[in-house]
C-alpha cells in the first residue's frame, strides 16, 4: 500500500476549460490555496472535496484522480 | 455561496497576516514573562515597569494595522468568504498537522526545560514551575503558529 500514490490531472482539466485556480476554487466552494495544494501534490483531498472538484469540472472522479502503484487485492473478489 | 475569488483571497491573506501578528505578540509576551520570572529585579523587569503601558497600545496598533488590510471589510463569522476560509480543508489539515507536531515538540522539550529551569538555574520551586509553564505555553504556541504558516504557504 505504501508504494501507491494518488495522481491527479486537475491542472490539465482546469487548463482545458481555461479556468484559473481562483475560478475553479470559487466554482467548487473551496479556496484557491486548496486547489493549488492538490495540483502540486501537497495535499490529498477528502472524498467530499474531490467530488466537489469533479462536479465543478463536470467530470467523474476517476477522470481527475487515479491511483498509481502495484495492484493489490481489495477483498471484493467473488468466491469461486 | 456568494463569495468572489478576490474577496476570498483578501480574507485568506488577512488570516495569514493575523497569524503573523499573533506570532509576534506571543513571542514578545512569552519572552517577557519568562524574563520576569527568571529575574524579577533584572533589566527586563525595570523596562517593563517603565514602558509596560506601551504593550497593550502596541497590540492595539498591530491589530488595527492588520484590520486595515481588509480595506473597510469586516471579519464577520457569518460572511460566506470567512466561512469558506475557516472551513477550508487545506487550512484545517495544516492546523491539525501543526498542532500534532507542536504537541510532540512540547512533550519532548519538557525534559530539557525541566533540567534548565529546575536544576541549572537553581530557582525556587514555585518560580521554576512558573517559568516552566510560561516556557511550555510559549514554545507550544510558537511552534504551532510557525508550522501552520509554513505548511499553509503557497
Amino acid at each position: 500500500m505504501a508504494d501507491e500514490t494518488l495522481h491527479n490531472t486537475l491542472k490539465v482539466q482546469r487548463a482545458m476549460r481555461d479556468l484559473t485556480q481562483a475560478d475553479l476554487a470559487a466554482m467548487a466552494g473551496v479556496t484557491r490555496r486548496s486547489v493549488n495544494a492538490i495540483e502540486a501534490g501537497r495535499m490529498v483531498p477528502s472524498v467530499l472535496l474531490a467530488l466537489k472538484l469533479a462536479r465543478a469540472l463536470g467530470v467523474t472522479l476517476e477522470t481527475i484522480f487515479s491511483l498509481d502503484g502495484p495492484a493489490t487485492s481489495t477483498g471484493n473478489t467473488q468466491p469461486s | 455561496m456568494t463569495s468572489t475569488p478576490d474577496s476570498t483571497e483578501m480574507f485568506l491573506r488577512f488570516s495569514r497576516r493575523s497569524m503573523f501578528a499573533m506570532l509576534v505578540v506571543v513571542a514578545v509576551l512569552g519572552a517577557t514573562a519568562i524574563a520576569l520570572v527568571l529575574s524579577p529585579a533584572g533589566a527586563v523587569s525595570r523596562s517593563v515597569g517603565r514602558i509596560g503601558w506601551m504593550i497593550p497600545i502596541a497590540i492595539v496598533i498591530l491589530v488595527t494595522a492588520t484590520q486595515g488590510t481588509l480595506r473597510g471589510r469586516r471579519w464577520s463569522p457569518d460572511s460566506p468568504e470567512v466561512k469558506l476560509v475557516m472551513e477550508d480543508e487545506f487550512r484545517r489539515t495544516n492546523m491539525l498537522r501543526a498542532a500534532r507536531i507542536a504537541l510532540i515538540v512540547v512533550l519532548v522539550a519538557e525534559w530539557p526545560l525541566a533540567l534548565l529551569f529546575g536544576f541549572l538555574t537553581q530557582l525556587p520551586t514555585p518560580r521554576a514551575a512558573m517559568v516552566m509553564a510560561a516556557a511550555t505555553v510559549t514554545l507550544g504556541l510558537l511552534t504551532q503558529i510557525t508550522l501552520f504558516l509554513f505548511f499553509d504557504r503557497d
